[in-house]
């Protein structure tokens, strides 16, 4: 071989930025890509030489981001499904109730329970008294078996509303059919108009048309269609759509008045809500005085959808909580059996460092090249994490039926976690590597 | 044993004479002064070399040669810059090796030395074409440059058809003479080879003095650690160790 001239054929070197940064920097590996291909090439080729060591070192790191990544885009479709439902009615509308939607305790149970009823007198003292209140409406719930002809739907949502505007405040609307007129609405006839999945469950999915004039019983009693109406779809799992709308009057025949009424106010725009609400407010109290025994208690409930949704969010959060409680445990497990594995591939490979060493590596380059190895192990993992979370998450939705959305920042974000889980957990194995002496490790077997 | 028996014209001597304790000569290529290795070996100082002293000139084939116990290992490590002296200096293509830091070293390890090691020392999972480009990598050299280079290395002895060959599909001739490639790839000022022929039949290690031979005669300055006497007597000059200290320096050819 050809020894060339003393200054003669001195090979370029491929640094970044050259003047600007001070020579211990540019020096530095990181910024020498050929040093980082270099390290990133050697590091496949030893995983891939211990295929099942290195699955196994994988799963830790796995089940963290998966986890993560699933729950997330579940609550996030959730999140959609929540914010649709709640749109549809906005929060332009109130309940004025004898007990809260939610009851968090017995005791609570207990005390609600003494309230004095919610009653059609009270809805007609806001509707008169409440300037501020664009719609006003009652409504009453039963949960009933429903059969047609042979067939049979179970734990159907009997709603019995007055006036109709109680359908625009539900928001719900007609597919076919009509609704009531104001005149049959207090004349307590058997007329109904149900939801979509009765047509489903009861009609074989026929054409709504078919249903009109049919005659379904309910709770034995028979009711004749008069309308159906659109589909609003299901709310984790549940159906809003497996419901019957009957006139209260009618209500009132089958269950008997003394049953305690919810009131639906409506306020034409979101700002008037709190001025309603002060309405409303006053002329309950009034109507309730102090005839009770409880001072503290006002004697009804007066809610908005904030409700249902201050409790989802408090859910959410706990899962949310839970979710990066595990996420964190299987992720420093994961971090452990990184850094234990990495050890034993820096004692396995000594005197492939000691070679390196001889032939000119510094401690950086090897510190560089074992830290990219455990990087890649665990940026591997992470990515296989976030496709299996996506695949848990596509599936669940699917079953529940919620939308699937995909967030490319969670994506990078399991990455690169787990990537700083690898930088973490390489550390102190690519430290003990850098310093190991050469002769040392050339030594070694 | 000291500097008068090395092989010196008298104005080197006499560069010498002023330079002797903290100097070096700059027309040699090494320039060992005084150099002490000791060891703590528990509550003893067990000391390896003590007072080792003599220059190598670019383009010598040079052996260095003593029995096991001797202090020839400690020598070859202080002289591949895996190591550093002690006490004294240790001057290697005029750069003071004896006061350098880990990456210092680890620079003039890869600019200025290739060795060749008795195991021959390849990356088992690398190609033999990988394996030589791998001091270029720790140069800093571009990938095509890089390959070029190495291709070269390759083809110097004659291994251009099995470059894309790991190390367990060569025989060990071939391995070594991978090794040596690696070892030529960034134009070092020295070849080190410690025992470079003892895995090696007799055939085979023929072969590679021969090509040691034809490395020098090219240019190469190849220093050949060896405690066989006829693996010795191919070089033009042998330095024989003994107890730490030179027993003999003499040129034989």
């Amino acid at each position: 071989m050809e020894r060339g001239g003393e200054h003669d054929a001195e090979p370029r070197r491929y640094t970044f930025a050259h003047a600007k940064l001070p020579a211990r920097i540019r020096s530095f590996p990181l910024f020498r890509l050929t040093a980082i291909w270099e390290a990133f090439r050697v590091a496949t080729s030893s995983l891939r030489a211990n295929k099942l060591r290195t699955s196994l070192t994988l799963m830790g790191i796995v089940v963290g981001v998966t986890a993560v990544i699933a729950v997330v885009t579940i609550i996030k479709g959730l999140d959609k499904t929540v914010a649709q439902t709640f749109s549809s009615q906005g929060s332009t509308v109130f309940t004025v109730s004898k007990n809260p939607q939610i009851i968090k305790s017995r005791e609570e149970f207990i005390k609600f329970n003494r309230r004095k009823d919610v009653t059609h007198d009270d809805a007609e003292a806001i509707r008169r008294l409440c300037t501020a209140c664009w719609r006003v409406g009652i409504a009453a719930n039963a949960v009933e078996t429903v059969k047609y002809a042979d067939q049979k739907a179970e734990n159907v949502r009997i709603r019995g509303v007055d006036p109709i505007t109680m359908f625009d405040i539900d928001g719900v609307t007609i597919d076919a059919g009509r609704i009531w007129t104001e005149s049959e609405g207090g004349s307590g006839r058997e007329i109904c108009v149900v939801g979509p999945d009765i047509l489903k469950n009861l009609f074989n999915d026929a054409a709504a048309d078919r249903a009109i004039g049919q005659e379904i019983r309910i709770a034995g009693r028979p009711y004749m269609i008069i309308g159906v109406l659109e589909p609003l779809g299901s709310i984790f799992g549940f159906s809003r759509d497996n419901v019957v709308y009957i006139p209260y009057s009618t209500y009132q025949k089958s269950y008997g008045a003394r049953r305690s009424l919810v009131i639906f106010t409506q306020v034409p725009e979101a700002e008037e809500l709190e001025a309603a609400q002060d309405q409303v407010r006053t002329v309950m109290r009034n109507r309730r005085g102090h005839t009770i025994d409880d001072p503290d208690d006002e004697g009804f409930s007066l809610e908005t959808q904030d409700v249902f949704l201050n409790l989802y969010g408090s859910a959410t959060s706990n899962i949310y909580i839970v979710t990066i409680g595990v996420a964190a445990v299987s992720l420093v497990v994961g971090g452990i059996v990184v850094m234990n594995i990495m050890l034993v591939s820096v004692t396995e490979r000594t005197k492939e460092i000691g070679i390196r060493k001889a032939i000119g590596a510094r401690r950086k380059d090897i510190l560089t090249q074992f830290l990219i190895e455990a990087v890649t192990v665990t940026a591997i993992g992470g990515a296989i994490g976030v496709g299996t979370g996506f695949g848990l998450a596509y599936v669940i939705s699917a079953l529940i039926g919620f939308p699937l959305l995909i967030s490319v920042a969670s994506a990078v974000l399991g990455v690169g976690v787990s990537s700083v889980v690898g930088i973490i957990s390489g550390l102190w194995p690519a430290w003990r590597a850098a310093k190991l002496d050469p002769i040392e490790a050339l030594r070694a077997e | 044993m000291s500097s008068n028996l090395t092989i010196a014209s008298p104005v080197e001597n006499m560069i010498k004479a002023t330079t002797e304790t903290n100097g070096h000569d700059p027309k040699s290529l090494i320039s060992m002064r005084n150099i002490w290795k000791t060891y703590q070996m528990g509550t003893e100082k067990v000391h390896a070399l003590h007072g080792v002293s003599f220059d190598i000139p670019r383009g010598e084939y040079i052996a260095i040669i003593g029995p096991s116990g001797s202090g020839k290992s400690t020598l070859m490590n202080l002289i591949g810059c895996l190591d550093t002296p002690s006490q004294g200096e240790y001057w290697l293509n005029s750069k003071n090796v004896s006061e350098m830091d880990d990456d210092e070293l680890a620079r003039i390890r890869n600019q200025e030395v290739g060795f060749v090691f008795q195991t021959f020392n390849l990356l088992a999972r690398a190609t033999a074409l990988h394996n030589v480009e791998l001091p270029l990598i720790y140069g800093g050299i571009g990938s095509s440059q890089r390959r070029e280079m190495a291709k070269k290395a390759l083809d110097a002895v004659d291994l251009t058809e099995r470059m894309m060959h790991r190390p367990n599909e060569l025989s060990g001739g071939q391995r070594q003479r991978v090794a040596i490639a690696r070892a030529l790839v960034n134009h070092p000022s020295i070849l080190l080879a410690d025992e470079p022929t003892g895995a090696l039949d007799t055939h085979t290690s023929m072969e590679i003095m021969d090509l040691f031979e034809r490395l020098h005669s090219e240019g190469n300055t190849i220093i050949v650690v060896t405690h066989e006497h006829d693996i010795a007597e191919r070089a033009h000059r042998v330095i024989s160790i003994r107890d730490g200290q030179i027993e003999k320096d003499e040129r034989i050819r």
